[in-house]
């Protein structure tokens, strides 16, 4: 081995050591540790490739170096798990970004679930030219060596879940932005500062604003044109100096050290199995690695590092769409550095005539490479001896300046002014200028012979931007997409999971392009064309997985017991692109994902009564399955026996009238579950009626809504076996201090016959006569309101409830209510104020005529009248009966009783009850031996 | 020291800007006296790696990038409009900037509803006039004609508060370079020299009073200042603010980093409490700038000087405080007094420190106001 290489360097850095710390310390360790670093990488038998992430130049390097070198093996630092899916990235539009993803954790906290790790891609990255090489040559094998997915989460911390991207230059949260959801982004090629000061130090000495400038500036363009042996050490030298100057947070530290081990470890083992040559492989990581310190570095290194076995978390894998916006949020990159990276990328290759790597079959634009036509000359391996100091040469020499292509700028200039106008900018051609000039003197400024990007875009806005902006778009948004823009990238259909392919397939009938992005229209005449029933369902199942927009009904409804004949959508699938593809990793048709989301909902810890029967209602709409609607309905069973608080009553009451509509006039006979539903309801709530009243958590629309259910199913329930007894007696319990509920009994024992009308309006009375009650007066009738639910017919007492309210109560009671009764009205739905307003207009004239002579019906001493009417009524049916006796002569053989009809002699009324007491002694005996034993 | 109140920024940094012509060996535009390189370092100050003498202070403190934008403006034929919310220092950037270029920034016009043409161009010496007609010696020059005749930076501070057509008379100042005086036979056209730049301020909450035409607004370059909210440059910009005042109060006074944490603290949380208001009326008037900052912190210091035990208390800093902002009657106390109550009182007895103090002369002081 040659050990002077760096010997020149390592003297002149002890000399400036020396000089500027005045005597060996610190800084001379750091120096020297630096080329020692530098030193050991270029050493090392199995050849490093250090990379930055992003960065055209280390694309550019890569692409020369793998037609150079031609390696048989390509390690890569990707995570090992998603080696499988590289070959699908061929039928995608790049960037699009590799995706882990696991539903259900097992060995993480649950609370972390989803877990995603997504490794976005891109076109103008070294990562791309290494696995395009490696998959489109054959003979080559790419070895992904990075932890798996798994240990990218067994490695965090758990704080770590909490914190995200925290970068103030972050873009504004766009759509395209999120296109990465909330997942653990990695990325290969790492680069950036640890302490906040270096960087800060840098960028102030660079007269940049943000790290990716500083980058562009002072890496990427002085390497772009630079020979391997000079790119490589200048990376390592910088992923070196990055990690001696500062090794930031002791945890992450510790991860990445433990991801060099286990990189090692692996390619050692690969090298070993497979009994590679080192000298045949290359390993391409980012620069920070490569000036690892492990003991495990080298193909010499140790084997002590254990990699820990995986959890026994499922993980599925995917590809995603990504956007340059995306990665930009995701790793705290500026906004527009990936697109200014992908134009420079774009220019590189035009300059240098170098042939990338493509994968045959690739989407995209520009035309797909002609591979090995155009591809020059591999010129002879590099020399097999220890690569020659070209550190030295390159720090001493002075900062490369790009010579001013005036032409480029002038052609930025004009670009922008045109675009600036199409957006409404009152931007000519005297814009241009300035902003041509302008950008000459501030790169001056700036200590550059040529603006760069970003100087331009300071001299855009500096010209351009006025005091508002007309459009969407501000000027730096405008030279962001002029420089580039924003690229979304397109999973290609192949490489899409099966479900996102059978719904592609099954919505083919609709011949619209679906992978596209934007919204569609899509429009279904079921009348016409029946085929497109099927897309019908399948766009209402997405309605319900999806995030909203990705399939949204502008006309049509789904409902229990309704079609639509026509139905017209608005269609976002290329949009949602990420969400359909992680609805693949849930099974595989949309059917059976909804099938497993209803019965997670049902059987969750979490489920309510109220909530296992929208489930129930869904399985029925979408999936149309019985055998998942009864299942659920069982459950559904289940939950309202252990449930013990009234909250959902009201949601109950409202989807089992729903589901019961639905199956009396769909269904044959009503399903066993929804029987035993009612039954047990019908006991379940009488259990809870007496508490309800009295809890002061049960509001009265909860406790309205139990009568409901118990009043509205009763001819159900009772002809099922239950009893109504049960229910006399919950209501005889029932001793509510809350006025609004004590209306509420008052209207259930209404309804139950116990109280007459007649001795409700007199309590009413009873509560407006006494001063002491009248404010309370209002409460009272919101309990009436309410009762309005399971009592409709109590709607003409409510209206002269209210009506009286409005002539007898005191202003100081009076207003403050109404407020709370036209809210409470509009609360409870369109349920109950209609059916108010109608009795209303029967009840109040209808002309303004009529009013003067109008006396309320209440007032209008009815009592009489109809006590009379009653009088007459009574002897009317009974002559008839005894006119004609066979009828009910017949209808109590039928019922098994003995006996005829007997008319009733005058004057032995009392007999009647003694002689059925006769003939029924058991009865008596029994209360006999009560009242003695106790 | 000068014996002025407060000396212009040419005088008051004169010996700096001296030597900074002496070692400035850049290439200058026109007659500017220093080069954009040493206006920035003038303004934003220097740093070791400048390799200069002697240290430059640091006079504005914001984005880089908006000096250099504003220096290259200049160099150029458009005139610079700052424009931002009040406060953020749009003046004292004008200021400095025209005092770095020209050594002279009090050629100033002052925007106002009553501004007329003749304060841009220029008007007559009504008895000179009378005594030997109309004559250049008759002529009263505006500043912005003087600063043309001479090569200098002309300022028009709040130019969106003058009315449309006053503004207007800026278009052909800019774009022809001259004012023609038709009321003189010979001599009649004043041509402005290499140098002559114009540096206009306009408030952005004043937008739509009287908007800027498009073809003014075209001979602008426009550049945001942003209000800082950045704790750490606002502590800086305030100390630094403070010191100076200090020093022309002639007051020695020590202001400690405690209670100036205090006041940085108390107008954060005014300012989220303003952000999450939902209508004027839950928002004090004030706009909660870091001007108003200053203010308050001038007004206790002076009060703890002249009235107080020649120390800055806690006391005194939130009585200024409620004093400077409560502006409306029943509004504006209330908010201060939600805020004491709601904020103030829970972090007093959890951190204690400066706190309760605060407390105390807050409420101390809205008792008396209301």
């Amino acid at each position: 081995m040659n050990e002077g290489s760096f010997a020149a360097l390592r003297g002149q850095l002890q000399e400036a050591a020396a000089e500027f710390a005045d005597g060996p310390d610190a800084l001379e360790g750091i120096l020297l540790g630096i080329v020692d670093d530098v030193d050991r990488a270029v050493r090392e038998p199995l050849e490093i490739f250090p990379v930055c992430h992003h960065s055209p130049a280390s694309a550019l390097a890569m692409a020369r170096r793998l037609r150079e070198k031609q390696p048989k093996v390509v390690y890569l630092e990707l995570c090992e798990d998603m080696a499988p899916l590289l070959t699908e990235l061929r039928n995608c539009r790049l960037p699009v970004a590799v995706q882990a993803f696991a539903t259900e954790v097992d060995g993480f906290p649950t609370d972390w679930a989803p877990l995603s790790v997504v490794a976005p891609i891109t076109e103008a990255s070294a990562e791309y030219q290494a696995i395009a090489y490696a998959l489109d040559t054959p003979g080559v094998e790419l070895v992904l060596v990075d932890r798996s997915s798994d240990h990218v989460f067994q490695w965090q911390e758990n704080t770590d879940r909490a914190s995200g991207p925290d970068d103030p230059d972050a873009p504004p949260a766009e759509e395209e932005s999120a296109l990465h959801g909330d997942a653990v982004g990695v990325e290969i090629g790492d680069l950036r500062p640890r302490f906040a000061e270096l960087e800060e130090h840098l960028l102030r000495h660079g007269k940049v604003r943000h790290w990716s400038e500083w980058w562009h500036q002072y890496v990427e363009l002085p390497l772009g044109d630079a020979d391997h042996d000079t790119y490589r050490q200048v990376m390592l030298l910088i992923g070196s100096l990055f990690r001696r100057l500062a090794p930031g947070e002791a945890h992450r530290v510790r991860v990445d050290e433990d991801r060099e081990r286990y990189m090692w470890t692996r390619m050692r083992r690969h090298l070993a199995d497979t009994g590679t040559d080192p000298a045949d492989a290359l390993y391409v990581c980012g620069a920070f690695h490569a000036a690892s310190r492990v003991a495990e570095f080298g193909v010499h290194g140790t084997d002590t590092f254990e990699i820990t076995p995986p959890t026994g978390t499922k993980w599925q894998h995917g590809l995603i769409p990504s956007s340059h916006a995306a990665i930009e949020a995701q790793f705290g990159l500026a906004a527009g550095s990936v697109s200014i990276a992908a134009t420079q990328w774009a220019k590189n290759l035009r300059r240098t005539r170098v042939e990338p790597y493509r994968l045959t079959g690739q989407a995209g634009r520009g035309k797909a490479a002609k591979k090995t036509a155009t591809a020059p000359a591999v010129p002879a391996p590099a020399g097999q001896g220890p690569a020659p100091d070209r550190l030295t040469g390159f720090l001493r020499r002075p900062p490369v300046l790009d010579r001013l292509d005036e032409e480029e700028l002038l052609g930025w200039s004009v670009e922008i002014v045109r675009a600036a106008r199409r957006n409404g900018y009152l931007a000519s051609t005297a814009d241009a200028i300035a902003v041509f000039e302008t950008s000459i003197l501030l790169a001056g400024m700036r200590d550059r012979a040529k603006p760069t990007p970003y100087d331009f875009q300071d001299a855009a806005i500096t010209c351009i931007e006025k005091d508002s902006v007309p459009g969407r778009r501000d000027v730096r948004r405008l030279v962001e997409i002029m420089l580039g823009g924003d690229r979304v990238g397109q999973v290609g259909y192949d490489a899409l999971p099966p479900l996102a392919r059978d719904v592609h397939d099954r919505l083919a009938p609709l011949g619209l392009k679906l992978q596209q992005r934007g919204v569609q229209r899509a429009l279904l005449d079921m009348a016409s064309r029946p085929e497109l029933e099927a897309c019908s369902d399948v766009l209402w199942m997405l309605r319900r997985l999806m995030p909203h927009g990705a399939a949204r009904p502008v006309m049509g409804e789904r409902r229990l017991g309704e079609r639509s004949v026509q139905e017209s959508w608005d269609l976002a699938l290329g949009t949602h692109q990420r969400a359909l593809i992680e609805l693949g990793y849930e099974g595989v048709s949309i059917e059976q994902v909804l099938e497993q989301r209803l019965r997670r909902t049902a059987y969750g810890p979490q489920a309510t009564t109220a909530k296992v029967l929208e489930a129930v209602e869904d399985a029925t709409l979408y999936l149309r399955s019985r055998r998942l609607a009864d299942e659920l309905g069982g459950r559904a069973l289940e939950v309202l026996a252990t449930e013990r608080s009234v909250d959902g009553a009201p949601e109950v009451l409202r989807r089992v009238r729903a589901l019961l509509a639905y199956y009396r006039t769909s269904e044959p006979s009503l399903p066993a579950w929804i029987e035993s539903f009612v039954k047990t309801g019908y006991a379940h709530y009488c259990t809870l009626l007496p508490t309800a009243f009295t809890d002061d958590d049960a509001s009265a629309r909860q406790v309205a809504a139990m009568l409901g259910f118990l009043f509205s199913m009763e001819g159900l329930a009772l002809s099922l076996g239950c009893d109504r007894s049960q229910l006399e007696l919950a209501v005889a319990q029932s001793h509510p201090e809350d006025p609004a509920k004590t209306a509420l009994l008052w209207a259930a024992r209404t309804h139950l016959g116990t109280l007459s009308r007649a001795d409700l309006r007199e309590r009413i009375a009873h509560l407006l006569g006494n001063p002491l009650v009248v404010p309370a007066y209002p409460r009272y009738l919101n309990g009436f309101l309410h009762a309005l639910e399971p009592v409709p017919g109590l709607a003409d007492f409510v209206v002269e409830a209210v009506s009286q309210a409005f002539a007898a109560l005191p202003d100081p009671v009076l207003l403050p209510w109404l407020p709370t009764l036209i809210s409470g009205l509009r609360g409870s739905g369109a349920e109950l104020a209609p059916l108010l307003i109608r009795e209303a207009g029967r009840v109040f004239p209808a002309r303004l005529a009529e009013l003067d002579s109008w006396v309320p019906p209440w007032k209008a001493e009815p009592a009489p009248a109809r006590r009379a009417a009653r009088g007459t009524t009574g002897p009317r049916g009974l002559p008839l009966l005894a006119a004609h006796p066979a009828t009910c002569d017949a209808l109590a053989e039928l019922l098994g009783c003995d006996g005829g009809w007997t008319t009733e002699e005058p004057g032995t009324p009392a007999a009647v009850g003694a002689e059925l007491l006769a003939r029924h002694p058991e009865t008596a005996q029994a209360l006999e031996l009560l009242l003695s034993t106790t | 020291m000068s014996d002025l109140l407060r000396a212009p920024a040419e005088i008051k940094y004169a010996e700096e800007l001296d030597w900074l012509e002496s070692v400035d060996d850049n290439p200058k535009p026109f007659s500017w006296r220093l080069s954009p390189k040493m206006i920035r370092l003038f303004i934003l100050g220097s740093e070791r790696a400048d390799g200069l003498d002697r240290e430059i202070s640091q006079k504005w403190f914001g984005d880089r990038s908006i000096v250099e934008r504003a220096i290259v403006t200049l160099a150029s034929d458009r005139g610079l409009l700052l424009i931002g919310d009040p406060g953020t220092g749009k003046s004292w950037l004008a200021e400095l900037l025209a005092a770095a270029v020209c050594r002279n920034s009090t050629l100033v016009v002052q925007g106002t509803a009553g501004t007329t043409e003749d304060h841009i161009k220029y008007s007559w010496n009504v008895s000179m006039v009378i005594a030997k007609g109309q004559s250049r010696e008759s002529m009263i020059p505006s500043p912005i004609m003087t600063a043309m005749e001479s090569g200098l930076i002309g300022r028009f501070e709040e130019l969106t508060r003058s009315t449309s057509d006053v503004q207007d008379a800026l278009i052909s100042i800019l774009s022809e370079k001259y004012i023609s005086v038709p009321e003189l036979d010979s001599d009649n056209i004043v041509f402005a020299k290499p140098g002559f730049s114009v540096i206009a301020t306009a408030n952005s909450r004043d937008r739509g009073v009287n908007d800027l035409s498009s073809a003014l607004k075209r001979r602008f370059n426009f550049v945001r200042i942003p209000v800082v909210t950045n704790k750490k440059s606002e502590a800086e910009i305030v100390r630094f603010r403070t010191e100076e005042l200090l020093r022309r109060h002639q007051i020695e006074l020590d202001v400690p980093p405690t209670l100036l944490d205090v006041l940085l603290q108390s107008f954060a949380d005014l300012r989220a409490s303003a952000a999450a208001a939902g209508s004027d009326d839950e928002k004090l008037e004030s706009a909660l700038s870091t001007a108003e900052q200053i203010g308050v912190l001038e007004d206790a210091i002076l009060h703890s000087n002249f009235f107080g035990e020649r120390t800055l208390t806690a006391r005194t800093l939130a009585s200024s405080l409620v004093g400077s902002l409560a502006r409306r009657e029943p509004e504006d106390l209330a908010i201060l007094n939600k805020y004491l109550h709601g904020v103030v009182e829970p972090r007093s007895k959890e951190e204690g420190g400066s706190w309760p103090e605060f407390l105390e002369g807050g409420r101390d002081t809205i008792a008396t106001l209301s």
